[in-house]
């Protein structure tokens, strides 16, 4: 606050001088905040050289500039309104500082033009005295020239940022947009036409004649330009000038119903008002073409929240043109809330201020002039704003003061000028009686209309703001992801699976065993979070089970989401090795479960890519018919074939309704002849014959149950709905009959399950007919510290008569010692085969033993090799 | 001390919130004061009571004005209206401001004059005073105000 002393010296202890030095530390404490920022978002304070100092350079220009024009004004006109300037220098330094946070090369140009603009009004202060008679007398003439540089664009029109309407005249790197001061000369024009036109002013229709075909032309001319927003504020202008000078409400109205007509009128014949209109109506429809401006501005505004992401730690970047038509969301991502109320406020001021001297004016012309500039300044601010948070359609036009360009620079100080101008002429001048009511109303109307925006700014920011920001199309997140350490992904033993290295700014997920990518999944900045990082994603991120405190401290200090926790999954990695080595690339899934706990030790799916190189190979990847993206284990779709019949076999038994073995084991389906898998070791015994995967006698089982008992007993293992792991699961169709038994129970129904729902089924068999919840996460973690520890999800549930089960499985008992298993064949809708393999260990004699189910499932018809792969892997399980 | 930037930051901003709103409460404040100095104007200014006698007429009966404007004009919307041909529709303008009555000419065809003399700028009013609007003329009566 040093700079405060000299600023004092120069302005004087008026108030102008006062609010002026405000301005100044307010800017001042924003150009140093922008400094450090760089250091607060890497967290660290080593080297100077990644500060920000250029934008100095711009805080320089607007001190200069204003310091200047404050002098001069002083001695010029000493008894001009003194809250104007003061307005305005805040409102242009805030955006002026803005611009050059969001780029360096546009700052500077921006700076030029406020230096130029005050250059300019200072020398125009000359023409102090003649200038308002100077415009009122020769109207016709400047509206003329006006029309006449803004036809030119029709054949010499450029678009300085390539594409959209070619609404510019350029040369030499500067380009001037003709319908900014148009709008000043419409102004001039009405207000010395109605002056003139006091006396009748009673009679709307030849107050309006003349000027409605004026104000029309310039729309017809704005419109063929597709400059929809500049004839929006055109209209606007118009209906409010009119209003004041005829004091007749009917204006008002009329003019609303007209500006409804025209925006169904537009909506139903032009392309660029309807796609407007849709994306104003409908944003989320197209969230990446025609509405991702505004769903990008909501975000923006969603990120900032109440206080603000703080000054150079947002993005607004990513809304496009964000230094010009959306700088005010890019002003409310980095203030929040509070800068929003702040910024309108200090527009709305200006708006009622300039009002105000209207009401104060010596005479009409310069009544209506002083309206007319409010009102230009009052609605393109609320039409540009309303645009960018969806209370209107979006039109494309610059924030006065605030954005960037040297055409609405100029405009709007040119418009400051005037205003300094009449306020001086009237300084002692009484409110005129018969202004007062329009002006209050047009107060009023616009000030609400200020309050609304600022409201719906709160909506978005607070109320909206933190579902806005789970969007997938929030690239704020991949943003932090690059600033805050995710959390680890850790196996039970706690070895790091997938980790977060790097500095900060530039941290990046490391995936250390790559075999696990397809079912650990990948975090990425392009391609975002799939399996098990998309499961546990909010946990990583340090969304779920971080401290509240924790939390806001990391919002307030760095606009950023907390440091992720770390999970601890229950996969073995042991065990996951071996069974990722065994499937090789052989397309299929390996499963293993701890029967007593639920908790998956094994879950391997092949084939895999490597989620280290994923921007190498995405389109690759994206392109390969063996889908190597996909979870098989736990989003594979696979008929069952008879792998289901052990679970049919224990239930009969435990209902004492076993039919006698059917003496042929062969099953016809169509014209097909379905025989067993493996011969089996006793043709007359249920245990051999479902353990061979005879479907003559797994079908004869399911016809002895029947179509409803079939229904509620396949219900109750689960294979209609999704195991509610937080990874994403094969959801099943619910169906709700079953038509012909025989056929389902092998499977040839139409059912399609996935191997973590055939493990949860057949679990039940080694378990005493009970069904664990499962867990795939076990705890949350914080450096080695459990944090919290999580539950299974759902709840254990008893799906068969226990004493029944054990015989049932024994009587299948497999050459390993202690385990039981079985392998099926299963063919899908269009022939193609499959090889279930499904084991586990028997109940220990004595003492506590492992207790595990295993699954493999292999996308060929191969039961010679699913039966070795599954022994292997039960094999080193029970060693484990 | 890889957090003292950030804190540094806070600072900054908090401060930033200070100057900030400061410079609007003291921008609100100026607007307040303003306006409850105009309505306090408007509540003290009483109008003097204005009453204009047409010098030609038989009856020469005075009119009275409460109003802080009059327009004088032959349009029927005037506040005072004055049938003649010399007269234009909108003539001339009498306005209470600065404690004075004032009398402006709003560009009449014919001219007002004041005690015989051409009114160019709005110029003060006094009692008793002769002005002509075309070729009619009435004389000013200004009341002082009575308790």
């Amino acid at each position: 606050m040093e700079i405060s002393q000299p600023i004092q010296r120069l302005l004087g202890p008026s108030l102008s001088g006062r609010l002026l030095r405000l301005a100044a530390i307010f800017l001042s404490l924003y150009a140093l905040s922008l400094t450090i920022s760089p250091a607060v978002r890497d967290r660290s304070f080593d080297g100077l050289a990644e500060l920000r100092w250029m934008h100095w350079i711009g805080l320089l220009a607007w001190l200069l500039a204003f310091l200047w024009l404050q002098r001069q004004l002083v001695e010029a006109l000493p008894n001009h309104d003194r809250l104007l300037i003061p307005l305005a220098a805040l409102l242009s330094g805030w955006g002026l500082l803005t611009i050059w946070r969001l780029t360096t090369r546009f700052g500077l140009r921006q700076s030029l033009w406020v230096l130029t603009c005050a250059a300019l009004f200072i020398l125009a202060l000359r023409a102090k005295d003649n200038i308002l008679e100077l415009l009122r007398r020769y109207k016709y003439l400047w509206l003329s020239v006006g029309f006449a540089i803004t036809a030119l664009t029709f054949f010499f029109g450029t678009n300085p940022s390539g594409v959209g309407p070619d609404l510019w005249l350029g040369c030499c790197g500067v380009y001037f947009q003709p319908s900014e001061p148009l709008k000043l000369l419409l102004i001039i024009y009405l207000a010395a036409y109605l002056a003139d036109r006091q006396p009748l002013m009673s009679k709307l229709l030849p107050l309006m004649a003349p000027t409605a075909l004026m104000t029309g032309m310039a729309l017809l001319l704005l419109l063929a330009q597709r400059d929809l927003g500049t004839a929006w504020v055109f209209i606007f202008i118009y209906t409010l000038l009119i209003y004041a000078a005829s004091g007749q409400r009917k204006v008002l109205v009329a003019s609303l119903l007209m500006l409804v007509l025209a925006l169904f009128a537009g909506y139903e014949l032009f392309g660029l008002v309807h796609a407007r209109v849709e994306s104003w109506l409908n944003p989320w429809v197209d969230p990446s073409g025609n509405s991702y401006q505004i769903v990008q501005a909501l975000l923006a505004v969603a990120h900032g929240g109440m206080i603000g992401a703080g000054p150079g730690m947002g993005s607004p970047g990513f809304v496009p043109v964000s230094h010009s038509d959306f700088i005010y969301t890019s002003i409310v991502e980095e203030t929040g809330v509070l800068g929003a109320v702040a910024l309108l406020s200090l527009i709305g001021f200006l708006t009622v201020r300039a009002l105000r001297i209207g009401l104060h004016a010596r005479d009409a012309y310069q009544r209506y002039l002083a309206i007319g500039l409010a009102a230009y300044i009052g609605t393109q601010s609320l039409l540009i704003i309303g645009g960018t948070i969806r209370l209107l359609p979006l039109t494309g036009l610059p924030l006065p003061l605030v954005s960037y360009g040297g055409s609405s620079m100029l405009t709007s100080f040119f418009a400051l000028y005037l205003l300094v101008i009449i306020s001086h002429n009237s300084s002692d001048h009484p409110p005129s009686p018969q202004a007062g009511r329009p002006i209050l109303v047009i107060a009023g109307g616009l000030l609400g209309a200020f309050a609304l925006a600022a409201l719906v700014t709160g909506w978005w920011g607070l109320v909206r703001g933190p579902d806005l920001l789970t969007r997938t199309d929030n690239a704020r997140r991949a943003i932090s992801d690059r600033y805050v350490p995710r959390g680890a992904l850790l196996a039970a033993s706690g070895e790091v699976l997938n980790e977060t290295v790097g500095e900060p700014g530039a941290y990046a997920r490391q995936y250390d065993y790559p075999a696990f990518s397809s079912v650990l999944g990948y975090s990425h900045p392009n391609y975002g979070q799939v399996a098990l990082e998309n499961g546990l994603d909010p946990i990583l991120r340090g969304e779920e089970y971080q401290a509240t405190w924790t939390l806001w401290i990391n919002h307030l200090l760095y606009g950023q989401p907390a440091p992720g926790l770390d999970v601890r999954l229950s996969l073995d990695l042991d065990l996951q090795i071996t069974a990722s080595e065994l499937l090789d690339e052989q397309a299929g899934a390996i499963l293993v479960m701890d029967n007593d706990s639920g908790q998956i030790l094994t879950m391997v799916s092949a084939p895999g890519y490597d989620a280290n190189t994923l921007s190498e190979h995405w389109d690759e990847l994206l392109e390969r018919s063996d889908l190597p993206l996909l979870n098989r284990a736990s989003q594979g779709a696979y008929p069952p074939g008879t792998a289901l019949g052990p679970l049919l076999l224990a239930r009969m038994r435990a209902e004492g309704e076993l039919p006698p073995v059917p003496s042929d084991l062969t099953y016809t389906l169509g014209e097909n002849s379905l025989s067993c898998a493996l011969a089996p070791s006793d043709p007359g015994q249920w245990g051999a014959v479902i353990a061979a995967g005879c479907p003559g006698a797994v079908a004869e089982l399911g016809l002895a149950m029947g179509a409803d008992e079939l229904l509620a007993f396949y219900r109750d293992l689960g294979l209609y709905n999704a195991p509610e792991l937080r990874l994403p699961v094969y959801t099943p169709e619910v169906p709700t009959s079953i038509n012909r038994p025989g056929v389902a129970a092998i499977g040839r129904n139409g059912l399609l399950v996935s191997p973590l729902q055939m493990l949860r089924a057949v679990s039940a068999l080694a378990n005493f007919g009970r069904i664990p919840a499962l867990q795939l996460a076990l705890s949350v973690e914080d450096n080695g510290e459990v944090r919290e520890a999580l539950e299974p999800v759902g709840t254990s549930r008893g799906v068969l008569n226990g004493q029944q089960t054990a015989t049932t499985v024994l009587s299948m008992a497999a050459e390993l010692a202690g385990t039981w298993d079985y392998v099926t064949p299963a063919f899908n809708e269009a022939g193609r085969g499959y090889t279930w393999y499904i084991g586990g260990t028997l109940a220990p004699n004595e003492g506590p033993g492992p207790n595990l189910t295993v699954l493999v499932l292999i996308e060929t018809y191969d039961v010679q090799a699913a039966q070795a792969l599954g022994r292997t892997i039960l094999q080193t399980a029970m060693q484990r | 001390m890889e957090n003292l930037s950030a804190y540094l930051l806070l600072a900054l901003r908090l401060l930033m919130a200070l100057a900030l709103y400061a410079f609007l409460g003291w921008a609100l404040y100026t607007l307040w004061r303003d306006l409850r100095s105009e309505s306090k104007n408007l509540e003290s200014q009483r109008i003097p009571p204005i009453a204009l006698i047409l010098q030609d007429a038989q009856d020469a009966e005075a009119t009275r004005f409460s109003a802080p404007e009059i327009v004088i004009g032959r349009h029927p919307r005037c506040e005072w209206v004055l049938g003649h041909d010399t007269v234009s529709s909108r003539h001339a303008r009498l306005i209470f401001h600065h404690e004075q009555w004032w009398l402006e000419d709003l560009s009449s065809r014919n001219g007002t004059y004041l005690n015989g003399e051409a009114v160019a700028a709005p110029v003060v009013l006094a009692h008793q005073d002769a002005v002509r609007c075309g070729q009619i003329s009435f004389t000013v009566w200004l009341e002082t105000i009575q308790p």
